[in-house]
């Protein structure tokens, strides 16, 4: 038997990217016109859930004006033994998901932000008590995590209780990002690996480290904890950290195994927090590349959403064609957005500080995350679009990398300069080519089949480190 | 690499050597040769039997299934001859060979038609622009031509660069066309191994010829904003003088608007178009007009509405010039394919010419020089627009009662239709002056005139028709979006996370002709079903059109509603038949982005990476040309399944697999080597459906893949269940066969799977890292 058979609408994936649109909707929670409203997970110790329960504070669906907007909360109470509360961002995530399966119910955005709408048509049905849309978010939570052994559901449209409420929630929040910000490598036990990607990129193995989002964006290591707690055996796995082997450049010895044994032995080592060496492989679906530019010597990061070519003349497309599909290529690796973030941004090769160009919507997103004496000092595409545009904007700009070409030269000058060898004219051997004679030839006929073209480049120097 | 020849004469040459005299060099090609980019896989310009084996891994488990459209061969003098009931041909051939060869002949002269027009193209554009016009479809398109790379292991820098890729098309094509003469292939597999060869040059010619019009004639590259424009009979402006373009080659078209263009004539000529020409002018100037797809040719003439018809190739109607002097509408043809018994007047004065046409002298010649047929159809159409105003028109509703009156019910219409419809009680419910049983047969008619041929009593029955529906055609007004042409790299990427992470079920691409009986609004509802379930939907050619003749509940067209990305939930037409080649094009781009195979020379390895791992299925609802058979069997090679519509059972063969048969589902874990049960994914690699809805559970269920993530999976159980559910009811009987762990199981339907499962005696199976090549299977380093 169905597991909706006595809800009014139907329930599946396939609502999932159904909009409803004003002229079709019944009411609305939340959204724009409303102040306050809220989402919330919270983990709750068995005896204070009780299970299959949905409660609903202020008026029913029914009760409500057509074509209104209200104020809105949902409380999710969950109780299990294997529970705790890193896991409450987890489930409160999947509240937007499940809403979604509702046929003719949307739900937009997170936490303190969420807009609802239920459509006529699915009211028309008879959707038009909370208790369904609890009853389904029960059912799915429960289906979609064995953990959770208790559940019970709270939705609130009486104005007064959801302020009380919007208030407690923000705090709430609050104090989970400071957790989660608070939250490093040194701080726990283990890693978690992920080879989703594995399906299309059969070599790339993700770490997921508290400082390190995975290339994607979209499993932090709360994620991916959880998703192996609930599927040991699915795509998510415990990664043991093992022996620190270097804690600037962020070599794990667990990680190591982990990465040895996952790609079949392909890459040996990882460096979590540097570009050289050892860098982190590169699957498809990375949300940022960042690039060693050596004429500077620093680097530079373009996210996939940036159309044009980078300050090196590449592309987004082009440089990920170059590391993409689950390689080690030194000087070259796909990072998250998230990983900007991070304390461990890069750390073994001067974090920040060695960023010089990206594109300016990108430093726009993560401007809370650039120390600030460094903001004005990264070029974008609208300061440097060359090597030579670029060099004269750190210059200008007083850039920390400029320190180090002195260095650089320094060293250069070291290597003695590489002599070209350029074919001489050779004479023909026999033929007198002095004067005195005047050689005539005479119905000359060359033939050949092809002639091939071959461009001949000096070789690379390469800089590094 | 370009390979042109050199030659130098110089009369005298001063040397510091001395002086040369006469000086001759000739060099057969002169070939810059590339910078290193990728290794070179095992079959550069594969040879007709380089990937024999991996048509025959493949047709192993997908049996070719034959149902004779002719179950005798008149091939040859030593015949006819019966092959019914197990019989042999005087040659020695028995049924299921030639049907194979049938096959291949079919294949080859749709492959011929695209690399023709390719090569036709190629010359035209050439001349105009020079060999040198760079292959640069934007920075976001760094894999500019994924089949090049793929088969002929070369990067095309410039369109001179692709003679040599035509040549090794126009080479092979010779060799497998005389595998086909009497005497020669006697094997049906083998036919078929060819006939998948004859596919995979297909794509590669279509690749060509629409890459080189894009980058010459500056076409939207790949732009998912690309303009909307008008289809439909209601948009042109009847008023002015309307020049009807027929065909697939835009190279007269793009001269007519450049001819408009030069001389100020942009708002007092209608320019519109029937088939791939109507999608290739809309790429070129956006104020073209389309009328429809080819179910639309005769119907449109009929209107009396088109003043010139100029036409270049494929897919005109054989008998153009007789429906066109019934209107009294002369005719251009442009194009040695199709010169339809016209005299050639290409190198007389244009307005001699004129003249002769005007006054309808000839009822229509042949230029072969596409400047000066534009020129010459431009200056006819604003001569004889006014002097054809009384042709204009369809005959009175009394005219159209008279005309029916002549019908003795003999039922011959009725049994010359494709589609059986019942045309007969049409016309006589016309005698009583009732038009509608007419016009609800407009709406399904692919447009053939069959009946009105075999009519005894000569009544001019799609006349009749068109009359009744005259009110509908009118109002005929939507939108579509100029064809993009290629999917960019960054798109690829970005939808590359959705897959994997199961946000994005498959990649569903509406495909071919528009003969399909039944409403033509059905490939638009099927587009829309995969569209609300956030698939990604690509169309191209004739049924891009009928997807844009469609209106949802709030009265907008599809492409209106949903953004033109190749992404969730998004409507991507590419072009016109050519761009196919980026469809199967963008599957090769996922193994080239997301896993970084690489594509030089790799067919093989890439072709089993999409077979196993990309989830994309194309429907061709309508599949008429020989084309549309060699297009879906380069798909096929390619490892991408194929639905034809409900005539598809006459459609040659189908490649059906059999789930039954345990042992045909076994792929090698890459990571182990280990043999691994993966389930029959996908099932078929074409599969004929007999209505709309089989056809959307079947194109839900061919999207599975060995290597699916279970979220991935679980989505695409999710589509496939749901579909079954609302169109045949209950779940699937197969349904166990896909579900290879619990995590497998959309949460939604758990409790009444897992019920199901149990059933079944249902057992956990590896998820495989899959493929069918052993070479392929990782050493672990050290």
């Amino acid at each position: 038997m169905g597991m909706f058979e006595d809800i009014p609408v139907d329930v599946g994936p396939i609502y999932e990217g159904e909009r409803i649109r004003k002229e079709q909707m019944y009411v609305e929670f939340g959204g724009p016109n409303v102040k306050e409203k809220f989402e919330l997970c919270l983990v709750k110790p068995p005896e204070e859930v009780e299970d299959g329960k949905v409660i609903i504070v202020g008026p029913d669906i029914k009760d409500l004006e057509e074509g209104k907007s209200y104020p809105f909360g949902i409380i999710v109470e969950v109780a299990g033994k294997e529970l705790e509360k890193d896991l409450e961002g987890v489930f409160e995530r999947r509240i937007h998901y499940f809403c979604n399966y509702i046929e003719g119910f949307m739900h937009l955005n997170q936490r303190y932000d969420i807009w609802l709408r239920l459509s006529r048509s699915s009211f028309k049905k008879g959707l038009n008590s909370f208790n369904y849309i609890g009853k389904v978010l029960i059912r799915l939570f429960k289906s979609e995590f064995p953990i959770i052994e208790k559940i019970q559901v709270t939705f609130i449209t009486d104005p007064e209780k959801v302020k009380e409420w919007f208030d407690k929630a923000l705090k709430i929040y609050e104090e989970r990002d400071a957790r989660a910000l608070a939250l490093h490598d040194e701080d726990v036990e283990e890693f978690y690996g992920c080879t989703l990607c594995q399906s299309f990129a059969p070599s790339h193995v993700c770490i997921i480290t508290p400082d390190r989002l995975s290339l994607c964006g979209s499993i932090s290591w709360l994620d991916a904890r959880a998703a192996a707690r609930i599927d040991p055996k699915g795509p998510n796995f415990r990664v043991e950290k093992g022996e620190c082997l270097d804690p600037i450049r962020g070599e794990y010895s667990g990680a190591n195994e982990a990465v040895r044994e996952k790609s079949l032995g392909e890459v040996e080592r990882v460096y979590l927090y540097s570009m050289f060496g050892y860098p982190h492989t590169t699957c498809g679906c990375c949300e940022a590349i960042a690039f060693y530019i050596p004429e500077v010597d620093g680097i530079g990061i373009v996210d996939r959403n940036f159309k044009g070519p980078t300050v090196i003349g590449l592309t987004f497309s082009a440089l990920a064609n170059e590391v993409g599909g689950g390689r080690q290529v030194e000087g070259f690796v796909g990072i998250s957005i998230g990983y900007m973030r991070s304390p461990k941004f890069f750390q073994a090769d001067g974090g920040w500080s060695r960023v010089v160009w990206m594109p300016s919507h990108i430093k726009e997103r993560v401007k809370d995350a650039i120390p600030p004496e460094l903001y004005d000092k990264i070029a974008t595409e609208k300061d440097a679009m060359t090597i030579e545009e670029l060099r004269e904007f750190l210059k200008q700009k007083g850039h920390p990398v400029v320190e180090r070409w002195a260095k650089m030269e320094e060293k250069a000058e070291e290597v003695p300069e590489e002599v070209e060898m350029v074919p001489a004219m050779v004479p023909v051997e026999g033929v007198p080519v002095a004067g005195g004679f005047r050689i005539i030839f005479k119905n000359v006929k060359i033939t050949a089949e092809k002639m091939i073209i071959r461009r001949e480049l000096p070789p690379k120097k390469k800089k590094k480190e | 690499m370009s390979g042109e020849s050199l030659r130098l004469k110089a009369t005298e040459v001063q040397t510091t050597i001395g002086v040369i005299k006469g000086l001759e060099v000739a060099i057969g090609a002169v070939i810059e040769e590339e910078e290193e980019w990728e290794p070179m896989g095992p079959t550069p310009f594969p040879k007709v039997t380089d990937l024999r084996s991996w048509d025959m891994t493949l047709l192993k488990r997908y049996k070719p299934f034959y149902a004779p459209f002719c179950d005798l061969c008149c091939l040859c003098t030593y015949g006819k001859c019966d092959l019914t009931a197990g019989k042999r041909g005087a040659c020695g051939l028995d049924i299921g060979t030639q049907q194979g060869r049938i096959v291949l002949l079919a294949c080859l002269i749709g492959l011929a038609a695209h690399a023709g027009h390719a090569r036709h193209l190629w010359h035209y554009l050439v001349e105009k622009f020079g060999r040198n016009v760079p292959v640069d479809l934007g920075g976001d398109i760094a894999v500019e031509a994924p089949h090049t790379r793929l088969i002929c292991g070369f990067r095309p820098k410039t369109i001179g660069d692709f003679d040599v890729a035509l040549k090794y098309v126009e080479e092979q094509l010779v060799q497998l066309l005389s595998a086909t003469h009497t005497g020669q292939e006697g094997n049906y597999l083998d036919f078929e191994s060819k006939a998948l060869h004859v596919g995979m040059l297909d794509h590669l010619a279509m690749e060509i010829a629409d890459i080189i019009q894009i980058v010459a004639l500056n076409f939207p590259k790949g732009d998912p904003d690309a303009p909307l424009v008008e289809i439909g009979f209601g948009t042109v402006d009847r008023n002015k003088p309307v020049i009807l373009c027929i065909g697939h080659n835009v190279a007269p078209a793009v001269e007519i608007v450049d001819y408009l263009r030069e001389h100020n004539l942009y708002d007092k000529v209608e320019v519109c178009g029937v088939c791939c020409t109507a999608h290739d002018m809309t790429r070129y100037y956006s104020g073209a007009k389309i009328i429809g797809p080819l179910s639309r040719q005769l119907r449109y003439i009929r209107t009396g509405i088109p003043d010139v018809i100029i036409v270049d190739e494929q897919c005109i109607r054989a008998d153009i010039v007789r429906e066109a002097q019934r209107i009294h509408a002369p005719v251009v043809a442009t194009n040695e394919k199709k010169c339809e018994g016209l005299p050639d007047r290409t190198h007389d004065p244009i307005d001699e010419i004129v003249d002769d046409l005007v006054n309808f002298r000839v009822p229509g010649v042949f230029i072969e020089d596409p400047r000066k047929a534009a020129e010459l159809v431009v200056k006819t159409a604003i001569k004889i627009a006014p002097l054809r105003k009384q042709y204009k028109t369809l005959p009175s509703k009394e005219e159209l009662i008279e005309l029916a009156k002549k019908c003795t019910n003999c039922k011959s219409c009725r049994r010359a239709c494709p589609n059986d419809y019942p045309v007969n009680e049409a016309v006589q419910a016309a005698k009583n002056g009732d038009l509608s049983k007419l016009a609800e047969l407009a709406e399904v008619c692919v447009g053939c005139g069959r009946c009105e041929s075999a009519c005894p009593r000569g009544i001019p029955i799609f006349t009749l028709m068109t009359k009744a529906a005259e009110a509908e055609i009118e109002k005929e007004r939507y939108k579509i979006r100029a064809g993009r042409g290629p999917i960019k790299d960054t798109e690829i990427r970005n939808v590359g996370a959705p897959i994997v992470l199961g946000e994005i079920p498959g990649v569903v691409a509406y495909i071919g002709c528009p003969n399909y009986p039944g409403s033509y609004r059905e490939v638009a509802e099927m587009a829309e079903e995969f569209l609300r379930r956030r698939y990604i939907v690509v169309a191209s050619g004739c049924e891009a059109m009928d997807i844009a003749r469609y209106l949802t509940e709030e009265g907008k067209g599809l492409y209106e509603v949903y953004p033109g990305d190749f992404d969730a939930g998004c409507l991507v037409n590419v072009g016109s038949c050519v761009a196919n080649a980026h469809i199967s094009g963008a599957a090769i781009k996922i193994a080239s982005i997301f896993a970084r195979r690489n594509l030089r020379g790799n067919y093989e390895e890439i072709a089993d990476y999409i077979l196993n791992r990309v989830g994309a299925v194309g429907v061709a609802w309508g599949a008429m040309s020989q084309k549309a058979a060699s297009i879906a069997t380069g798909f096929n090679r390619l490892g991408i399944p194929a639905i034809v519509g409900p005539h598809g059972s006459k459609y040659r063969r189908a490649y059906l697999g059999r789930p039954d048969r345990e042992e045909d589902w076994y792929v090698y874990d890459a990571r182990t080597g280990e043999k691994v049960y993966a389930g029959p994914a996908p099932e078929h690699l074409i599969y004929p459906a007999e209505s709309k809805e089989e056809a959307m559970v079947m194109t839900a269920k061919l999207c599975i893949r060995p290597n699916d993530t279970t979220k991935g999976r679980a989505i695409k159980l999710a589509h496939y269940i749901d579909l079954h559910k609302k169109f045949f009811g209950g779940l699937p009987e197969d349904l166990h066969l896909f579900v290879r762990t619990e995590a497998d199981i959309p949460i939604t339907m758990k409790d009444e799977v897992l019920e199901f499962l149990k059933e079944k005696g249902w057992k956990p199976m590896k998820i495989p890292d899959p493929t069918l090549l052993p070479r392929l299977i990782r050493r672990k380093a050290k």
